[in-house]
Order: structure tokens, then sequence, then C-alpha cells
């Protein structure tokens, strides 16, 4: 097992240099149009002693690879570099927004592991039933309303409409309003980027509980005399959850890197706007450092997903310890 | 005393999209504590059906019992409430399942799962259940039990996941044990073990077993009573050595005749039964087998035979069984032969 994941994590290290090498090359000039000097300083007129001062300090006189190098020496150690803008460590300020974004991410992780989970299990249960009947629409419509449509509807719907009826309402705007407290403002942004997993996650969990009904084993576990409930839930949900549990923890990675949409219609305060707002200001290192920092979350997110997928499946268990 | 386990006119249809699937169409048996019934009959005849039936664990639907009744001690299992069933099932009455490979859990160990039926009928404890799973596999010949009880499934052979299947269901000592094809995915030196297993469990246990079998030589050598099925009826049932010595339906003589004989005459060769099965749905009108059976009249394209005794406790449905000269054309009415 320790084998394992020592390869793992070997395997890791050519893949996040081959992004940082991406990140690299699409904010150099050869590829960015315009003068990176002037993206730096900004619009106000410099002179050309200054002018030269910047090219030495961001080594912009120097050839690529020796920039690359310089560029990751950096990294390596922890320093993303500075904002043109806001003249900060990136590191500060990214590390300022990531808890906003991971706590959107797991309460979005979590809405959709109870209620796509509890639909997709209602609806193998009682297949063909008007449960599954409506599991099934409501997942084919998830699935194919973009994020931004929906996000923006609930605000409208639950925030404003609800308000103008004079009904219990929601925030629709990042997470400071006094009149909230702070687990109301987790609501509709954590619904909305939980949307689609949630429907995806319904079901894959149908199909795979409803093939796992169709086993011999769960015939056996009958045949021991255990109730229809206790064959599903002792017998059937382990089988059935194996490819669930990789689907969610994939799908962690990816809402980590696919809250900028979310975080857009909420203005909610985390990494991806703050990505958002870099790229509309040509903020180079807060774009590179905020992908980089998602990157390396959803590698590690993934590395753990695949450890613990052979936690529930012994026979992975095996043949990894046999390789 | 009413018999251990009593099957009466049990009729399990399937009703379909395409018609209704007669699977078992009027079997009767009863069995006696200590007894071993042996179910015989080609690919889709009904035996499996049977036996799931027994332990009601036909999906219904689109299995529907249209009739007929199944008796436990007397009482009928088809009455009882799901509960009362779910009583009966892994403890009074057990199942040994066909396929090794696919009838147990792969993310539970065997332990586990041998301990389940005990938890849950005997209420034992934890700790209690998983000492007597480890004594079962010692009983069902399992090399070191302790330490292979913490396996997995995948970490068995097929052999070893069969007698781990024999374990589960001879946790709680049933009365009743059903053994549905339990040698056919094994390799033959195998199956004998397992066979010769199940017999030690008898003489040990006392409990009545139903061997289903498409293996003739599996059930002459178990059995003390021998059900033939055909189309998901009963075509003959007697004792063992009269069923296999004396056959009274021609599609048991076929089933002999086409049985691999070291003795052959003729250079080996085989001699199946022609034709196939018919269609559940679709089931020919008067005897099922006449369009197979090399001896039909007319009468048996037009009138359906009824089991009836012909000797003592030797049964038969056959318009013909009772004719001494038909007899006397069987392939083994010279030697009685097997």
């Amino acid at each position: 097992m320790l084998a394992y994941i020592a390869r793992r994590v070997v395997q890791m290290i050519p893949v996040f240099i081959g992004i940082t090498v991406i990140l690299f090359l699409i904010r150099s000039p050869a590829i960015v149009p315009g003068d990176p000097v002037r993206m730096i300083v900004g619009e106000r007129a410099i002179s050309q002693a200054l002018y030269d001062q910047v090219v030495k300090e961001n080594a912009l006189d120097k050839p690529l690879y020796y920039q690359y190098g310089r560029y990751l020496t950096r990294l390596v150690q922890g320093d993303l570099g500075d904002s043109y803008q806001l003249k900060r460590p990136v590191t500060h300020i990214l590390f300022e927004k990531l808890p906003n974004t991971l706590k959107l991410a797991l309460v979005a992780l979590l809405i959709e592991t109870v209620i796509g989970l509890a639909a997709g299990i209602l609806s193998a249960v009682k297949k063909y039933s008007f449960w599954d009947m409506l599991v099934t629409l409501s997942t084919a419509i998830l699935v194919s309303v973009p994020v931004f449509w929906l996000g923006m509807g609930l605000q409208v719907l639950f925030g404003v409409k609800f308000k103008q009826w004079g009904l219990p309402y929601l925030p629709v705007y990042d997470m400071t309003s006094r009149d909230f407290s702070t687990v109301v403002h987790f609501i509709m942004p954590g619904f909305t980027l939980a949307s689609a997993s949630m429907a995806y996650a319904a079901r894959i969990t149908r199909s795979q509980l409803l093939e796992v009904m169709g086993q011999d084993y769960m015939r056996t576990a009958a045949a021991k005399g255990l109730s229809r409930r206790d064959v599903i839930w002792k017998h059937g949900m382990k089988n059935a959850m194996i490819p669930v549990v990789t689907f969610l923890g994939m799908d962690l990675g990816a809402m980590v890197g696919g809250t900028i949409l979310t975080e857009m219609v909420f203005n909610w305060p985390g990494v991806g706007l703050e990505i958002y707002n870099a790229i509309q200001l040509r903020d180079w290192p807060i774009v590179t450092g905020g992908v980089i920092v998602i990157v390396f979350m959803v590698m590690i997110i993934n590395l753990i997903v695949d450890i613990s997928y052979a936690f529930l499946d012994p026979r992975i268990r095996y043949t990894k310890a046999v390789k | 005393m009413p018999p251990l386990m009593e099957v009466d006119d049990l009729r399990m249809h399937f009703f379909t999209r395409d018609g209704v699937v007669k699977a078992v169409d009027g079997v009767s048996f009863a069995l006696e504590a200590g007894q071993t019934l042996g179910m015989v009959g080609e690919s889709g005849s009904g035996k499996s059906v049977t036996a799931l039936s027994l332990m009601r664990l036909v999906p219904e639907p689109p299995g529907k019992v249209v009739s007929g009744d199944i008796r436990f001690k007397g009482e009928s299992i088809l009455r009882m409430s799901e509960k009362e069933q779910g009583r009966l099932r892994g403890d009074r009455i057990a199942m040994i399942f066909q396929d090794p490979m696919t009838s147990l859990n792969p993310v539970h160990r065997i332990g586990r799962q041998i301990a389940e039926p005990l938890r849950l009928h005997k209420g034992a404890s934890k700790k209690e259940a998983w000492g007597a799973a480890v004594e079962l596999l010692a009983q069902v010949g399992i090399p070191q039990p302790a330490e292979r009880a913490w396996d997995y499934p995948h970490e068995f052979s097929g052999g070893m996941r069969q007698r781990a299947m024999i374990a589960m269901a001879l946790a709680c000592d049933p009365e009743v044990l059903i053994a549905d094809e339990p040698t056919t995915a094994l390799d033959v030196t195998i199956q004998a073990q397992i066979l010769e297993l199940m017999r030690e469990i008898q003489a040990r246990t006392g409990s009545a077993i139903i061997m289903i079998s498409h293996d003739l030589g599996v059930v002459a050598d178990i059995a003390d009573h021998v059900l033939v099925m055909y189309a998901g009826k009963a075509v003959e049932f007697g004792a063992a050595d009269e069923v296999f010595c004396r056959p009274l339906h021609p599609y048991t003589w076929g089933l002999l005749e086409s049985l691999p004989r070291h003795d052959a005459d003729d250079g080996g060769r085989l001699s199946p039964i022609k034709g196939q099965p018919p269609s559940l749905i679709n089931l020919p009108s008067g005897c099922a087998f006449s369009p197979r059976c090399a001896y039909a009249t007319e009468r048996c394209c037009s009138e359906a035979p009824h089991l009836v005794e012909i000797d003592s406790g030797h049964s038969s449905a056959c318009h013909f069984s009772a004719d001494k000269d038909f007899l006397n054309r069987s392939p083994h009415s010279a030697t009685g032969k097997l």
C-alpha cells in the first residue's frame, strides 16, 4: 500500500511540471499580446529608467528558459510572485480566499452526496414508480441547465421574488450579509455548484444499485432470511457504492476547479472569483497562481480517492499488494 | 404426522410481455427428514424455479404461484407473512447455489458471511457468530479456518467457495437443505469432494436434502428418491433404484441413454435426445415431450398424460407406462443398466 502511494506521488511530479510549463507559456509575451512591463506597471506613464528597472527585476531581458527556471525555483519555494494590481504576494491573496472556496465545495459535496444518493436509492428501489420518474426527469433537467443560469434563476426566485411575496427568502449575494447566519449563505451557491454532479450521482447510484440487485450474492443474502431492506443495505450498498465514491471523489476535484461560475454568480469571495477578476485585469500572477493551487488540490484529492477506493474494494487492495 | 416438506401441485408461472411462461406447472412431492430427493431434467425444465419457489425467492412479479401449495411441517409457506418466511429461510430451510463464484458477496469477509445467519436467526453476538463460523469452516474442510475466515471470497478457490457456501447454509442446522446444482461450476475431482461432504453432513445432522442436478451420475450417487422434470412438469417420480433401473418414462430413457458410458459397444457414440426442449410459453398440445419422443402416438399429441402411480411409489406421466409390452421396448428393459 505504501509503495502504491509513493508511486502515485512520484507520478504526480511530471504532471505538475507539465502544467507549470503550459501556464508559464500562456502568460509569456510570445503568446499573450502586449508589453509585460505595461501589464506590471499599469496605465500610468513611467520613465525609461523605471521601465528598465522593471525589466531587470522581472528578468524580462533574459531568455524564456531562464525565466521559466526562475519561476519554477520560486514556485517550489512557495512563491507565486506578486499581483500586478494589488502589489501583494499572490500566495497571501489566494490563501485568504481558498477557505471560502473549499467550504463551498465541501457544502456542495455534502448536498450532492445526501440528495444525489437518496434520490438514486429511492428510484432504484422503487423502479418505474412515480418517484423514479420524478428523479429521472429532474436529473435530466439539472444535467442540461447551465450552472450560471440555474444560479441566477434561484437568485430571482428564492432571493428576489420570495422577498417580494413576503415569504422567507435566501441571501443572493456573497457571504457577508448581516441579515443571515453564515450557514444560510451557503444554501443557494452550494446547491448551484452541486446541481449537475448531484444529478449524475443520483443516476450512477440508481444504475449501480439496480445492477447489484440482480447479482447472485443478493439472492444468497435473501436466502439467509434477511429482509429486502437488509439485503439492499447490508449487501447491496457497499458494492453499489464503489463506483459512486469514485465519482464523488473525482467530482470534488472538478468542483474545486468549477467554482468559478458559481462564485461569479453569487459574488462568492473565493479563488474562482479571484481568478475571474484577475483575468479581466490581466493580472497574470494571480491567474497562474490560482490555477496552480487548484491543480495541486485536484491532484491531492484524486490521490486520496484512489487510496480510499482500495479500502472499499478488497479485490483492488489485493491485486495492488501482489504487484 | 405431516411430511417435513410437501409440495402439492405447485404451479409457478411468469407473466412476461411475450406471454405466460409456465416454468413450474404441476409439481408434487413429499420429503421426509433425513431423505435426499434428486431433481433431474434438462436446462429450463423448471428445477431451479421449483427450488427457488420453495424458498420464496422467485421475484414476484413477474413470477406468480397460480395454484398449489408448499408446506413445511404441515404449515403452508405460501400463506405465511413475509416475516415468517424470512424466519424459515436460512434457518430451517437453507439453500446452496449453483455458482460459488458469484453467489458470495465480494466485499464482505467469508467469516462474516457465514456468521450472518447465526446473528440473524440465533441472536448470536458478533464474537460467538464469528467463532461458530470458524468452526463451520473447519467442518466443511477448510484448512486453517481461523485465518481463512478473514479472507475475502476472491482469495478462495472455486471449491473452497462452494465449501464456504455450504458452511453458510449449514450455519443454523437447517432441516431442509436445497442444493441447486452445487457441483456444476466445479471440476470433477472437486465435485466428488463436495458430494462426499454433503453426504457426511447429512449423516451427521440428519437434514433432508433436495439435490438439483442435470447430472444423473450425481443424483444416482446421493438421492433416495428421484423426480424427473420436463417442461415444468414432473414426468417420473420414484425411489432412485427404481427410476434408474426400471425407468418408466421415455424421457427418462432418453436421459439415461445420453450418458457417456464405459461399456458402450458402439464405439462410445453418444445418443442424445433429439430436438430441443419446448418453449415454455407455447407448449405442444398433449404430452409436452411428444415432439421428441420416438414412441409418440396420435394420442400423445392430443391428450396430456397425468402423473400416475404405476408400481408402488413409482409414478410416471406417460400414457403407456403401465403397458408391459411398451416397457419392454425400453433400451433399459433387458439389462437395467447404470
